[in-house]
């Protein structure tokens, strides 16, 4: 999309900035799931502890963007599409920073589960890090191209996530019935499932709020036709 | 250009002619009429006088006579100021004249003077008196009058002559401002259009004047401008493409940042690297082109330091480059600061590396397996653990058999080495394909036997032969055939098939097998890679076997395809090429 100039060039270098900022903590982020994920699939404990570490890098970048957002809100006083870009900014990082979070908790409980024998390889697990990383880069893509069409990819995508959620849990319930030594560990990969699926939800809220960046209109809270199918 | 040049020529001219207008009204008008008015005055006085000789009582009868040679009108007036007698007028109708000026002048000097409007004729009159005197006595005055009437029509006389004189040098003003603008704008018009032609880029020459004034030296100026000009510009394009060729004909990737961070040039080695995985990354930031938290991890660290940045990064998801970036300033002009970033493709050489590491660990480890054995065993006898004959035979049989193996891995190993040196000299010879399965079957058979194993062997006898080394070509169908064997069930089957297919002869083994996992097929061929770890070494291979056939099919410019699946079995299709025998 072909972007108008602001008169004053200090300003857009201002804007420039959190975008990049942005791109930079979302790349952060997507880049801790990843390892993460290595962490638990390869049972490395170094690489668990390096996303749980990469997490303060995460959130004092979520600070400083914040800050430099309500400087902007300030200093400049953005009207029209910048101040929905500022708010959506804003926004934005705190779902990444929450993201961060998640993928430390993923690390942790990596770190648990190298301790134990493997209960079972992981195929969905990979999988879901894939798509759910993906989610998060598209939902920054479409932030940065004000894309309306990628937010809705991602939005889609979210569905796709609760269904292999959904299935980890069922295929857990019958590890956990079979053998009770399998309960602890099953709960633990339960746990990482389900930070995925609330990354994923994460990265929806992105593509939420870039939808009301691009149209103005609100769309959190809504459910989509794909929500319906599944039973309550 | 000319119009206004005429314009201003013209008009500075005009000024000219009028100001000398000006000036001569000024000067002239006043003189010719003080001169005139003065020749007129003692022409005047002259006729008084006259009358003054004669008696003036006599005159006053012949006043009309004397006014019209004179030209003037005659007035006598006594001393107290009663008009005696005048030319024109009825002396009853007139009244005092003492009070006039020129009578009053004329009473204290002898004569006098004045210049007046006459209210009765409407014109400017000259009055000249002078006095009558008998024995000193003032008697009477006579008085002359004449209008100016001409002096003013001489006046008019002579302006309508400088007028037409003025309208002469306008009009031959506008004829030298013609011919003189276009004499002095003929040459800066041809400068104009030059340079003008120069502006939108048309090739010109060079400007030719037939002048030799200031406009020569001109266009001599704007000439050597010219050729200044083309000949910087086909220097800078010179460097332009040198630059390019440079930066498009080398293998490392070339990517340059503008003074505002944003991707301003990218070469085609970097492109081929990245395989479009990015899209078009021109005008974006290294951020949104790339999203790679250790490339922007190194621009920070650059920006920081303003000092050279080496760093590894890995991009692409879906298909990985690992790359080693560099990353330095170049300063073009003052002021502006580029960033040039250099990639080199690693990846090759990483893989190259993690293959050397892996087959260094994976050759320790084959070899460490049987020595533990052997070096276990060997122990527990020399420490008498047992002293049953039975198992002390049993302990160095055991140790033999890895011994063996160990034989054997050396011996791939030293094969396998001797191959990808090029130390390995194959004696190519005509070999018929069914002889080499007919060498090759008899060293599997045995095994064949024990686990019940049809070998089927189907290939007919009026096939061609092969352009092949006899003793390699045996290794290579000994190590198939001992694979299909040592991986089916009992009662399995072996079908062994030839054929030819695009040039080649294409040798088949089949085996209704275990089969070998789709996604695993890839990576048959590696050196010790087995597809079930440990099952495969029970069953005493090296993981060297197949690595030596790829390597040996290679080297006769065959190839080896292998398809299975998983379960049902595996299919080894031989290419041998054909060239070498259709000679015959």
């Amino acid at each position: 999309m072909e972007e108008k100039r602001h008169t004053s060039s200090h300003y857009e270098k201002e804007l420039q900035e959190i975008k990049n900022g942005l791109i930079y903590l979302g790349a952060l982020t997507e880049k801790a799931i990843h390892a993460a994920m290595k962490s638990l699939s390869e049972r490395n404990s170094d690489v668990a502890h390096e996303v749980i570490q990469a997490d303060d890098e995460i959130d004092g970048l979520d600070t400083e963007l914040e800050e430099k957002c309500i400087q902007i809100l300030a200093l400049r006083q953005p009207t029209a599409i910048d101040l929905r870009f500022i708010t959506t900014a804003i926004k934005i990082t705190g779902h990444l920073e929450r993201i961060g979070d998640m993928a430390a908790n993923i690390a942790e409980k990596a770190l648990l589960l190298i301790e134990e024998p493997q209960l079972k390889p992981y195929i969905d697990l990979p999988r879901m890090t894939d798509l759910v990383a993906g989610m998060i880069r598209d939902s920054l893509d479409s932030f940065i191209r004000k894309d309306l069409h990628m937010a809705q990819k991602v939005q889609q995508t979210e569905q796709v996530i609760d269904d292999l959620n959904e299935q980890i849990f069922r295929e857990l319930l019958t590890f956990m019935m079979e053998d009770s030594k399998s309960i602890h560990r099953s709960l633990m990969i339960m746990q990482v499932s389900k930070n995925l699926e609330r990354i994923a939800d994460h990265a929806k809220g992105i593509a939420d709020m870039v939808t009301y960046m691009v149209t103005g209109e609100c769309v959190r809270h809504q459910t989509y036709p794909l929500d319906e199918k599944e039973p309550a | 250009m000319k119009r206004n040049l005429f314009l201003k020529i013209l008009f500075s001219y005009l000024v000219i002619v009028c100001l000398s207008f000006f000036i001569l009204d000024l000067l002239i008008k006043d003189e010719i009429k003080k001169v005139m008015t003065s020749k007129i005055e003692s022409e005047l006085l002259t006729y008084a006088e006259l009358i003054d000789l004669n008696s003036a009582q006599k005159m006053s009868e012949q006043l009309k006579q004397i006014a019209r040679i004179s030209g003037s009108r005659v007035t006598l007036v006594d001393a107290r100021g009663k008009v005696l007698a005048d030319s024109e007028k009825d002396v009853a109708t007139m009244e005092d004249h003492f009070s006039r000026p020129e009578l009053q002048e004329a009473r204290l000097r002898g004569k006098g003077k004045s210049i007046r409007f006459s209210q009765s004729i409407g014109v400017d009159m000259l009055y000249v008196a002078i006095t009558m005197k008998s024995k000193s006595q003032i008697t009477g005055y006579i008085r002359l009058a004449r209008p100016l009437n001409d002096v003013q029509n001489a006046i008019e006389k002579i302006y309508q002559s400088i007028f037409l004189a003025m309208m002469i040098v306008v009009a031959l003003a506008l004829a030298i401002a013609l011919v003189f603008s276009y004499r002095l704008a003929a040459p800066i018009l041809s400068m104009e259009r030059f340079t003008e032609r120069l502006r939108q880029g048309d090739p010109v020459g060079s400007i030719f004047l037939e002048t030799s004034d200031e406009t020569k030296k001109l266009a001599d100026n704007i000439n050597y401008l010219v050729d200044e000009l083309q000949s910087k510009i086909r220097l800078a394009n010179e460097e332009k493409s040198k630059l390019m060729t440079a930066f498009t004909s080398m293998t490392e990737g070339v990517l340059i940042l503008d003074a505002e961070d944003k991707i301003e040039f990218v070469n085609q080695a970097l492109s081929n690297m990245l395989a479009e995985q990015y899209g078009d990354i021109n005008g974006k930031t290294l951020m949104e082109a790339f999203r790679n938290v250790d490339l922007q991890k190194a621009f920070f660290k650059f920006r920081q330091t303003h000092a050279a940045v080496f760093e590894e990064v890995t991009l692409g998801s879906i298909e990985p480059v690992i790359l080693s970036v560099s990353i330095s300033s170049v300063h073009n002009y003052p002021g502006e600061e580029k960033v040039m970033m250099v990639f080199h493709d690693v990846t090759r050489l990483k893989k190259l590396e993690k293959i050397r590491v892996n087959f260094v660990a994976n050759v320790t480890h084959e070899i460490r397996t049987p020595l533990t054995a052997i070096i276990g065993y060997l122990e527990t006898i020399q420490a008498g653990a047992t002293t049953s004959n039975e198992d002390v035979k049993k302990f160095i049989d055991i140790s033999l058999k890895q011994a063996g193996r160990l034989n054997r891995l050396v011996e791939d190993l030293l094969v396998i080495s001797k191959i990808e040196l090029g130390e390995i000299k194959l004696h190519f010879e005509e070999v018929s394909i069914r002889d080499a399965f007919e060498n090759s079957i008899p060293l599997v058979e045995a095994k064949a036997v024990i686990k019940k194993i049809n070998i089927h062997n189907n290939v007919q006898d009026n096939l061609s032969y092969i352009w092949a080394d006899r003793d390699r070509l045996t290794q290579i169908l000994v190590n198939i055939l001992d694979n299909a064997v040592k991986f089916t069930q009992e009662d399995g089957s072996v079908f062994i098939e030839a054929g030819q297919k695009d040039n080649h002869a294409v040798l088949t083994i089949t085996d209704t097998g275990i089969g070998v996992p789709k996604e695993e097929v890839r990576r048959l061929g590696e050196r010790f890679y087995r597809v079930d770890q440990s099952r495969s070494r029970d069953l005493g291979g090296t993981g060297l076997g197949l690595s030596i056939v790829k390597h040996l099919m290679i080297a006769h410019g065959g190839k080896i395809e292998i398809e299975s699946q998983l379960g049902r079995g595996t299919r080894v299709s031989l290419y041998f090429p054909l060239k070498h025998i259709n000679r015959e």
